[in-house]
């Protein structure tokens, strides 16, 4: 089999976890075969194929199911319950965190062949999608009608909304718009218990308890979405881009908390360091400064007039922090190419090195400059590159760590400087994840920021949906939170929690 | 877990090659079998997983060649790439290891890429075809692939298009610049030559034609794996073309090998070569000026005058929509050109799947006949929300494939020419 190209995390066997077993998996097989035919797959090179995601982790599934309807993704799961087997959703596979990367041997149930978009009601503005639908064809396909789906990740052209509602994803546009929950009215959901119900309602004020709220997010711990509801936002009739270039980091970032000071909430404000702007600049030739610091993308959206004064306030305040130069975009083209370049930084990274590992953590916009430049030490001291590309306006830092796996204990020194950035932005009274949630990346740094009664009290609510614990196991939840391990670290002084 | 026969497989892709992919996924919505799939084993970056796994066994299976062979080798991964992974040569690369190493591409088939290179057999082979189809004996063909052992003839000769029967030779009309002919083209689709021809001659350039001799410049081979055959057809190629003329194209997918011989052969002289090679359309679109205008702009699609031309200023542009075959966008990255001929005449109107393939993929609509209608029916759609009637393409297996489904799809400069105001000869 493809052993996981990077190096192989296993990680300790908890509750729900079966080992493997020939005659447990060909017992599995052939049920799964009775709804899916050749649909279920348990070939050694396609168990590899979807042994990963877009992280560095990797664990090879027992059975790959790639279901295309509801109906069939109800049957697999009850077909694991019965036979005990933990079952995991994957949209396109691009999740940072190790989300979807199978541990203990599960059912991978692939959701890309869902990819229909059921029904659009622009009066409610509301669309019925399927899981596999990738947020960009989304928001082509609303563009004619005048809508577009709002939550925009940097993987937006291949990331599926199945994935945005499993980590409540973000996106540059966010910081106006709010991330992926804002924007989901209801779920169809099939439950680890093989049931099927909706969550939400596309009313105004569905009734009950917000359990859609508490499945987006969820990181597939909770069920599989199999259809969403989700929100429709009107294009922006007027829009601007602006290219800030400073000569110095903290400029920029003294730039980014002076703009929303300043009362003004772009739609994107985004900042990239200078291996951040070569790299791209290589990639896109979008005309990005390369000898630049820092530069800020700054992008505007409304009415015409209030999108002009916005530019002339963002124009002032960059000046204040002595602004290289200020580029408006003239037209869309131009706007596309630089957004073209700011969302295909990290695949772009492979051009100084093959490996990257991307960090998502959170800081006060205010303590930026302080926690980059700590980033910068944390690479310098464990001889790794650092590249800075994120969303500043949210103090959502993005640091990448570019690596060659081939070179001897690289692996253990990536781990290390990632745990350290991790603390250092914790430190700074900032979160574990913004955007690319827990997964297994960040699972074992959870008692870095919660004790171990939130744990505890998060794991509750979990096995309320999963008590059988068959939903992506050993995910976000540190095993033995249920015990009394011991977490020595605790939440900090003015922690964002 | 599933037991699987293996076979030893030599893939020489080095290690630093296959590291290039981070596997980040970019690359997934614009490959079209992971879209008409969704599956993994069907995208770019896992089918680099499966190279890299290969590679580093030395070991394959039947699976393996299955997926590989599942390619349409249109290269729009390597657009969307933002590492720069070559995967085109990757694909190669695992081709030729394929067919020289184990049985992949039967003998058969090897013998019929051949012919593609033997002028006579193949126009005579073409005009007994031709015949064939207008005599009613393809019905008996059809019939016979209703029979298990032939299935596959029949399919494959039910996509066929109508081939002409008798074709009157080209005139070449001076040396400023070579029109390259090809193989399948020249005995199918002379007509399409005859056009560019005639558009090249408008901006007052002499067309030098290749003798016989330069008939196949060995694209197809190339993506079968049969990479020698592609190396001895380019010297013949080389060989026919002498002189430092620019050596004009206007089939996508043999400028796109042609451009590479240079890589392929590792020569000098093949880089020289390589160097003289251009789309017509690149060529064309420096020379865009030259051209006379269009005498007529559109038809008269209502009123008393429904059909006759309208003349001159005021009269509406027709409107073209654009497909763009991958080896021009993706692998020559020649599209553009095609626009800027195009608008001297009309109204350009974009397709918005950001170039995705339409299936055809020189033979693979021959090997892969329901992939490659799944693919064209996404193709179809983009083009059908477009709402123009008439569809250019600068390459023959995407007019033809797209042409069976009873589009109405032309070369760019057939529907140029066609525009040109009539010489005085």
């Amino acid at each position: 089999m493809i052993l996981p190209s990077r190096s192989a995390v296993l990680v300790g066997y908890g509750r729900g976890v079966v080992s493997e077993d020939a005659a447990a998996d060909a017992a599995l097989l052939a049920d799964l075969r009775k709804v899916l035919g050749s649909r279920a797959r348990d070939n050694d090179f396609e168990r590899g194929l979807y042994s990963r995601d877009g992280s560095i982790e990797g664990s090879s599934p027992a059975i790959v199911c790639l279901p295309e309807t509801a109906a069939e993704v109800a049957e697999i799961v009850r077909i694991c319950r019965r036979h005990g087997r933990p079952f995991l959703a994957r949209g396109s596979g691009t999740g940072l965190a190790g989300g979807a990367v199978p541990v203990g041997s599960p059912v991978v149930v692939a959701t890309a062949k869902m990819d229909r978009v059921v029904e659009v009601d622009t009066a409610n503005r509301v669309a019925w999608v399927e899981p596999g639908v990738l947020n960009l064809d989304l928001s082509r396909a609303l563009t004619p009608l005048g809508f577009y789906f709002a939550p925009d990740p940097s993987s937006q052209q291949v990331c599926s909304i199945g994935g945005n509602i499993a980590n409540n994803s973000g996106g540059p546009h966010c910081l106006a718009y709010g991330v992926t929950t804002a924007h989901i009215a209801a779920l169809e959901v099939v439950l680890p218990s093989g049931e099927t119900t909706i969550l939400g309602g596309v009313e105004a004020e569905p009734a009950g308890l917000d359990l859609r709220g508490l499945f987006v997010g969820s990181e597939g711990t909770m069920g599989i979405a199999t259809k969403a509801a989700v929100r429709l936002t009107p294009n922006a009739p007027s829009v601007r881009t602006l290219l800030l270039d400073f000569d110095d980091v903290s400029e920029g970032s003294a730039a980014v908390s002076a703009i929303i000071a300043a009362g003004l909430v772009p739609s994107a404000l985004e900042m990239m360091d200078q291996r951040a702007i070569e790299i791209v600049e290589a990639f896109a030739h979008a005309g990005y400064p390369t000898g630049a610091a820092a530069v800020l993308l700054v992008e505007l959206d409304g009415l015409p007039g209030g999108v002009e004064a916005g530019v002339d306030i963002v124009r002032e305040v960059a000046q204040k922090h002595h602004v290289g130069h200020v580029r408006v975009a003239a037209d869309d083209e131009e706007r596309a190419l630089l957004w073209k370049g700011r969302k295909n930084a990290f695949g772009a990274v492979a051009r100084i090195k093959p490996d990257y590992y991307l960090h998502d953590t959170v800081v006060p916009r205010s303590k930026l400059t302080e926690v980059l430049e700590k980033v910068y030490r944390i690479a310098d001291a464990y001889g790794l590159i650092a590249v800075n590309v994120f969303h500043a306006g949210d103090g959502n830092l993005h640091p990448i760590l570019a690596f060659d796996r081939r070179e001897p204990g690289v692996d253990e020194r990536v781990k290390a400087a990632g745990r350290d950035i991790v603390a250092a932005s914790i430190e700074a009274g900032g979160v574990l994840s913004g955007e690319h949630g827990i997964g297994l990346e960040k699972r074992d740094y959870m008692g870095m920021l919660f004790s171990t009664h939130d744990m505890y009290t998060q794991d509750v609510v979990r096995e309320t949906f999963d008590p059988d614990g068959l939903a992506n196991p050993l995910k976000i939840i540190p095993t033995g939170s249920r015990c009394s391990d011991s977490f020595h670290q605790h939440v900090p002084e003015g922690a964002w929690v | 877990m599933s037991t699987v026969s293996t076979f030893p497989l030599q893939l020489d892709i080095d290690s630093e090659t296959l590291a290039s992919c981070v596997a980040c996924g970019m690359c997934l919505p614009h490959c079209p079998t992971y879209r008409v799939t969704g599956e993994e084993s069907a995208s770019p970056r896992g089918r680099i997983a499966l190279m890299r796994d290969v590679a580093e066994r030395g070991e394959a299976d039947a699976a393996f060649v299955e997926f590989m062979d599942a390619c349409i080798q249109c290269r729009g991964c390597e657009t969307a790439c933002p590492a720069g992974v070559h995967y085109g040569h990757m694909m190669e690369t695992t081709r030729e290891a394929l067919a020289s190493q184990t049985r992949y591409q039967p003998r058969l088939r090897r013998l019929a890429y051949r012919a593609l290179g033997m002028p006579r057999l193949l126009g005579f082979g073409s005009r007994l075809l031709g015949l064939s189809q207008r005599l009613g004996l393809m019905r008996l063909v059809s019939l016979l692939g209703r029979v298990r052992p032939f299935r596959q003839l029949g399919a494959m000769t039910a996509s066929l298009p109508r081939v002409p029967v008798r074709q009157a030779p080209l005139i070449a009309s001076g040396d400023d610049v070579w029109l390259f002919t090809g193989c399948v083209m020249d005995a199918w689709m002379r007509e399409t030559h005859r056009a560019v021809q005639a558009v090249i001659e408008a901006t007052g350039a002499g067309v030098a034609l290749p003798p016989a001799g330069a008939a196949c410049c060995g694209s197809l081979h190339l993506h079968a794996g049969l990479a020698s055959d592609t190396r001895r057809l380019a010297r013949k190629v080389m060989a026919a073309l002498p002189g430092e003329a620019p050596i004009l194209i206007d089939s996508a997918g043999c400028g796109a090998t042609m451009k590479e011989y240079g890589h392929l052969l590792g020569t000098e002289e093949a880089r020289r070569f390589a160097e003289r090679v251009q789309d017509v359309h690149e060529w064309l679109a420096e020379r865009v000026d030259d051209l006379p205008e269009g005498a007529v702009t559109s038809v008269d699609a209502s009123g008393p005058d429904a059909g006759s031309p309208v003349v001159g200023r005021g009269a509406q542009r027709l409107q073209i929509a654009v497909q763009d075959p991958c080896h021009l966008r993706h692998v020559q990255q020649a599209h553009l050109p095609v626009r800027a001929v195009l608008s001297r005449f009309f109204d350009v109107v974009e397709l918005d799947d950001d170039g995705l393939c339409c299936g055809a993929g020189g033979a693979y609509s021959q090997q892969h006949p329901e992939v490659a209608a799944a693919v064209r029916d996404r193709k179809v759609a983009a083009i059908e929300r477009t709402g123009a009637s008439v569809v250019a393409s600068a390459n023959p297996g995407c007019t033809l494939h797209l042409r069976a489904v009873g589009l109405d799809v032309c070369h760019p400069l057939e529907i140029v020419a066609e525009h040109l105001p009539a010489t005085e000869a």
